[in-house]
Formats: structure tokens, sequence, C-alpha cells
């Protein structure tokens, strides 16, 4: 089996289900209604849980242990796309955002199912239920918010056209696709990119929303390669503070 | 000014902070409509009700119940909702008078419809799905149930509501409670420490 | 997390005047046999008022008091802690949605109470006026508040009201958790290196007037309270509650080698009591009454999550929608 391809997509993925995570839980306690307060930190723990189980893996694969690969590295070592960093904005946003990412992640998952690195397939399987039920609750407020009043369809419209060329980044090849395909690690960015279309505009089409002109737009890339906007450093400085005031302790 | 706090997300909100803040008066449309979440333990356990939830609609009720009421994934194998307007509620009785002899039509035999019918066995506890019952109406429903379902255990409210009128998750959604182990960071018993406290006892002494 | 001081409005004499003499008797009677109250059963407006106002001002500080641990949620340092108070913070939002329910089955919508908060009309517990300066004020607040709480909503849910027992039993369920975890965090400062010990102990130093605050003054023996008492709305006394939590935790926090900044504070070994300097209470006054530390930090960010929720909030409301109260 190919380590290298193997690790660059296990950190790419732990490093979107973190920070994205991380930016999730900023809700906590300022979510629009109590009860979606309560589902949004649910799922914001559930990422955070799926990363720290992928950090797992990659330190039985002689990386560091998951606290030090997560709490120690800088910007330019993550690779995370550039969609997950963005601030929270207002509440339009964040959804925008999990109902992109989710929908991406289901596939991805999906496929991982049947990867032939067994300890992936098997994590695949144990989170799928996780995975449904994020993309259960994307896709209910974006079909509900999507066709109600006119103010929430022209945030929410806002928001997909400002998030989808950076949604479009976390399709960036990785410099291992041929690779992993072969190897029947994972069947590529380009399969997810596809079904991930077809599933985002098949939401869209029960709302008032028009779906952006892919072929027009310009993909956000860069973050796959630790290429990254200047909010993730911030962000990785306040998630480590504490941590970093010394990293031997037991805290 | 803006508001600076000690949390940077509080920070991050940029809140404006204004001597004379005015009262906010909301409107009572500000309020959604109210379910009322029903959780299973365990396969073949009955429902019990778990508590309310505000949601807009049905579907909401079930997302918003699903988190607020089995988040601790492994204690749940479904759950379902149903708006508190569909719920008829009895009168609620006391000091171990049944509520079933103060029921005195018989069944009219009419099976037109189905109901669910949910036991409060004590004051101050949950209720809980007995099952269901074939009949004409509200009315004819408890008069079926407790043809059916009394007992020398006596009932002090019962909650009936159309078949219907319930949204219960799906058999092949089930995988949304499974958990990884890792989610024992919830549970009291995954933080032991007292091998620490004895040591440093010791290192004290 | 709330510690049921200061709670109760003066009741005025006359105010069993009007209620039907054998309702009451059997609403009493009910209540002597040990049987809960339930929402459509008749009980004394006194009562109901005074139930409201004390589930409300529960509800409030599970809300508000999501804030000063909130502080440290984008911080905590390594997996298990950032899981643990991600999901301790989202039960604090999740006792909220409880108790605001119980206490809407008395008649009041949530919505009103919500702005009654953001309003300053409603009290909340004094103890979350005060900032969480570091990573350790957040390890106290986890273990030794919610152990306070703890003794008083055990107390609480041995009352005579269905639904907020109801919400109690599930509350004090999860709050097992969140005092393993505070006292797994604490353990690990005080047991761990010298800035970890003395971040600790600086803490311990900050809180501790709250928490002697936390169970507010003592009770005065009045008629007002024997009433509540005989209907279990008031199960303990602040001096009880905070005796008790006293007891079970000062030993605990000694056991670290933590010490507590009161030197009067040692338990009587005649009376079984413990002593300590009495607590200012002109500040606990000052600070209920708006000017503590963070009190317009806390209700300034309830009011922008509700101002900026409106939206979604009204967009998705049915125009016929019709609230009815919850039914347990």
């Amino acid at each position: 089996m190919n380590t290298e391809a193997l690790k660059d997509l296990l950190y790419k993925m732990a490093d979107d289900q973190l920070i994205l995570g991380h930016r999730n839980s900023e809700w906590t306690g300022f979510g629009p209604l109590l009860e979606e307060d309560i589902a949004f930190s649910s799922m914001a723990q559930d990422k955070v849980g799926q990363s720290w189980q992928i950090y797992k893996l990659l330190n039985e694969l002689g990386e560091s242990d998951p606290d030090t690969v997560a709490f120690m590295r800088n910007a330019e070592q993550f690779h995370n796309c550039q969609l997950v960093e963005l601030p929270n904005g207002e509440y339009d946003f964040s959804l925008i955002r999990h109902f992109l990412f989710d929908t991406a992640e289901m596939i991805r998952f999906n496929h991982l199912a049947t990867s032939s690195y067994a300890p992936l397939a098997l994590l695949a399987k144990k989170i799928k239920g996780e995975i449904k039920y994020h993309t259960m609750h994307a896709n209910i407020w974006v079909k509900q918010l999507g066709s109600a009043t006119e103010e929430s369809i022209i945030r929410l419209q806002t928001s997909l056209d400002s998030a989808m060329p950076y949604a479009l980044g976390i399709f960036e090849s990785s410099k291992f696709e041929k690779e992993l395909i072969s190897e029947g690690i994972f069947r590529g960015e380009e399969t997810v990119k596809s079904e991930w279309l077809t599933q985002v505009k098949s939401i869209l089409e029960h709302t008032k929303l028009t779906m952006p002109n892919i072929e027009t737009i310009t993909p956000v890339f860069g973050g796959r390669y630790g290429k990254h906007t200047a909010h993730l450093q911030p962000l990785l400085d306040e998630m480590s503070e504490v941590f970093k005031e010394d990293p031997t302790a037991d805290w | 000014m803006i508001l600076k706090s000690l949390d940077p997300r509080v920070t991050r909100l940029s809140i404006e902070l204004s001597p004379d803040e005015s009262s906010v008066a909301k409107d009572g449309l500000d309020q959604f409509e109210t379910y009322e979440a029903f959780v299973q333990s365990k396969e073949g356990k009955p429902f019990e009700h778990a508590g309310p939830v505000h949601a807009p609609n049905e579907e909401m009720a079930f997302l918003f119940a699903k988190e607020q009421y089995s988040r601790r994934g492994m204690f749940c194998n479904a759950i379902c909702v149903i708006k508190t307007e569909n719920i008829k509620v009895s009168e609620y009785t006391d000091n171990g008078q049944d509520i079933y002899n103060l029921v005195t039509d018989h069944p009219s035999g009419n099976e037109n419809e189905s109901f669910e019918i949910f036991h409060l066995m004590k004051r101050g506890k949950q209720h809980k799905h007995e099952g269901s019952v074939l009949a004409k109406d509200f009315d004819d429903a408890m008069a079926m149930a407790k043809k059916e379902f009394q007992s020398d255990k006596p009932v002090f409210n019962v909650w009936i509501v159309k078949s219907a009128h319930i949204m219960a998750s799906e058999d092949e959604d089930k995988d949304i409670w499974d958990t990884l182990k890792e989610k024992q960071y919830r549970e009291a018993t995954d933080y032991k420490a007292a091998d620490k406290i004895k040591a440093f006892k010791e290192n004290q002494a | 997390m709330y510690g049921g001081g200061n709670v109760f409005e003066t009741m005025k004499a006359t105010a069993l005047a009007d209620e039907d003499p054998i309702l009451l008797a059997a609403f009493e009677a009910r209540i002597d046999r040990g049987e809960k109250i339930e929402p459509t059963d008749w009980m004394p407006q006194l009562y109901r008022k005074q139930l409201i106002r004390m589930i409300e001002q529960h509800a409030h500080s599970e809300i508000i008091g999501s804030l000063p641990e909130g502080t440290w949620i984008t911080r905590a340092p390594g997996f298990k802690r950032k899981l643990a108070l991600m999901a301790k913070v989202q039960d604090e939002v999740g006792h909220a949605q409880l108790l605001y329910s119980a206490a809407e089955t008395l008649g009041k919508p949530r919505e009103e109470m919500i702005t009654d908060l953001i309003n300053g009309k409603s009290k909340y517990s004094n103890i979350f006026n005060y900032p969480a300066f570091t990573w350790a004020d957040s390890c106290f607040i986890s273990w030794l508040v919610d152990a306070g709480a703890i003794v008083n909503q055990i107390a609480n849910s041995k009352g005579s009201y269905g639904p907020y027992c109801r919400a109690l039993e599930r509350i004090c369920a999860e709050e097992s958790f969140h005092l393993k975890y505070g006292h797994h965090c604490v353990i690990h400062l005080a047991t761990g290196t010298k800035t970890q010990r003395e971040m600790m102990q600086a803490a311990v130093n900050r809180w501790w007037a709250p928490m002697m605050h936390f169970f507010g003054p003592s009770d005065k023996i009045s008629v007002h309270s024997e009433i509540l008492m005989k209907w279990k709305v008031k199960m303990a006394s602040n001096d009880e509650c905070r005796q008790q939590f006293l007891d079970m935790y000062v030993p605990k926090i000694w056991e670290l080698g933590l010490t507590v900044p009161d030197e009067n504070l040692k338990k009587n070994t005649v009376t079984g009591e413990w002593e300590f300097t009495e607590p200012d209470w002109e500040e606990f006054k000052r600070v209920i009454n708006g000017d503590g530390p963070c009190n317009a930090e806390r209700i300034a960010v309830r009011r922008t999550a509700e101002e900026r929720g409106r939206w979604v909030r009204e967009a998705l409301l049915a125009p016929k929608a019709k609230y009815v109260a919850p039914l347990a």
C-alpha cells in the first residue's frame, strides 16, 4: 500500500473535520433557537470526534499522537480545504457551508466503506449514521429556509454564491489521485465531485434557490497543499492557546 | 462601542454596546408550535414520553427531538414526535383511583380508525405507550382502551392520539443512533482519576 | 446550574384568602401523601406563581450559565477536553430547554420568559456574572458550581411539581458527567506542573466568594418559607444546601493541596457544622441588581443571539401556527 498517498488522504479529511467542527462549536449558546443550538453542537462534536479517529489511524501509521498533530501544527501544515476555515458569519452561511460540506462527506464516506484500507473502511461504516443525520439536518433546513421568506431566500442565495468557489475547493486533486484509485483506497475527488453536484442540485430543486453556474466559477484551491486564508492561523492559535502553555503537561 | 470579551467568540460577534438599549418586545409570532417527543430505549420496550420541543413543523421537531432527548445515543433505539394539540388528555386521578373506573361508555364496535394509548402509572413519572385500539373517535378509543388495557394496577392519566398523527423514526435510519465508543466522553464513568490523587498524596507525605 | 439563592418574592398575608378551602385542602392532602402535582390539577395561585418564578430563574441560569464556560470552548486543551467541554456546554443549553418547558406547563410561554430575560426583568444565578479568566476558571465551574447546583437540584427533584421533578431527574443524570469531568480537570491541574497548580489555586481564590453567595443568604424563618416548604416548592434552606456543599467538597479541595481563601473555614467538631466568614451580602445584592463584572455582557450576548436568529424564526413560522403549552 502506498503509505504516502494514504496519509495525505487521511490528513486532509481529518483536518477538514477538525476545523469545521471547531468552527461549528463556536455556535454553542448563540444559536437561532434553543433546539437548533443543541443539534448544531452535536454535529460539531461528531466532526471533532471523527477527526480524532482519523488522527489515531495516522498515529498507527507512524505520525505523532492526535493531540500533538491537532494542536501543534501551523497553518501551512494543515491540509483542510479553505471552505472550513472561513469565519462562521451569520447562520445562513454556517448552514450553507454545513450543507455543501456534509453532502460531500456523505458521498466520500459511502465510497470509503469499501476502501481497500480496512481500518478506514471500518471507520466509514461506524460513522455512517452520524453523517446521515448531518445530511438529514442540512437538507431539511436548506429546503425550508430556501423556500420561506424573501429575506431567508436572499440570505441563503448570497451565502450559496459566496461559498460555492470554496466548496469546489473541497475536490482539489491531491498528488496521489491515481495511486489512491488504482490501489482501491479511495475513488478519487472527481467521482465525489460529480455525485456531489447531482445531489446538491437535487436538494436545491426543492427550494427557490438557484444553483450557481459551476462552469463560470473558479474553484478556490490551495488548501490541500497548505495554502490558506488569513483566518486559519488565528483559529489555530486560539485552539491551542492553553495546550501550548505547556505541551508536555497533562491537562 | 464594540463589546470586547474574554470569550473570543463573543468578541467576534461584534456586539454594539449602546448605553440606552430599549427593551425588545417580541410578538407572539416568535413562538413555535409544541411537539411531544417519545423515546424507545431498546427494541421491544415501550415508547416513553421524554419531553417537548418547539418546532415549526414535524420534520424539524424530529430533528430537534433526536438531539435533545437522545444525544447519548446508546440509550435510544427509536424516537417519535406528536404535535401536542393532537394529543387528547384524560382527567388526572389520584390516591389509587383508576381513571378507567370513571369511563362508563361501552365500545361502539365501530373500528374506523387506529388510536395509540399512553398510560401514566405514577404521578410524577413519564407516560408510557400501552398499545393501540381501533375505534370511532377519542371517547370511543377511551372505552376500547378500558376494555383492552384495564388491569389491577391503577392508571392515573391517559393520552390518546390518532396513529396517523405520529411521526416515528424509520427502521432503516436506526443507524443515526450508532455512536463511536469514543462518545464515552459524555459519560461520568469515563473520568477516573483516583490513581492520580493517590499518587499526589503519597508524594506529599 | 442553579443554587436556589434569592428566589421568592414576598407574599401578601392575604394571598391564600381567596382560594377555595375545599380545593386547597385536597391539594395539600395530595402533597402530604407524597403524590406529585400535574399541570392540569387545581393549584393555588401562589403555588403557580412561585413555581414559575423559580423554574424560570433556574432555566435562565442554565442558558446564561453556558457563557462563562463557553469562554473556553474554542481553547480546551486536547481532544478529550475539547469534546467534553463542548458536550457540557451543550448540556447546559439542553437543561435550559427542559426547564423552560417545565415552566411553560404552568402557563408562561418560553418566548415570554426569554423576552423577560433579555430585558433584564428576570434574575438568574449571580455566579454567572463573574468572568472566567483562565482555563482553570472553567474547570472550577464544571466541578464546583455544578456540585453546588446538584445539591440544590437533588433536593428540588423531590419537590411536588411533576414536570419540574421530571426535568430535574434528567438534568441530575447529566450533571453526574459534568461533576466527574470537572473534578477530573481540577485533579489534573492541581497535581500537575507548577504553572497548572498556580492557575488552579488562583481560580479557587477568585471563585470562592461567588460560590458562597451561590446558595443565597440565610433564609429567615417566616410564614412565607413555611408554606413553600409545606407545599414542597422549596425543599431545603439556603443554609442547609451551603452546609451540605461544604461538607462534601471542602475535604476534596483540601486533599488536592489547594487552599480555600477563608481562614475561618473549619468544621466545628461539636456541632458538625461548617464555620466560615460571613459572605459579603452587600456585594451579592449589588451584583444581582445589575452591577457585577459581566451582567451587561451576559445579557447583551443573549439579546444578540435572539436578534440575529430572528430572521430564521420568522422564516419558519407558519402564519397560522398556534402555540399550546407542553403537556407534562
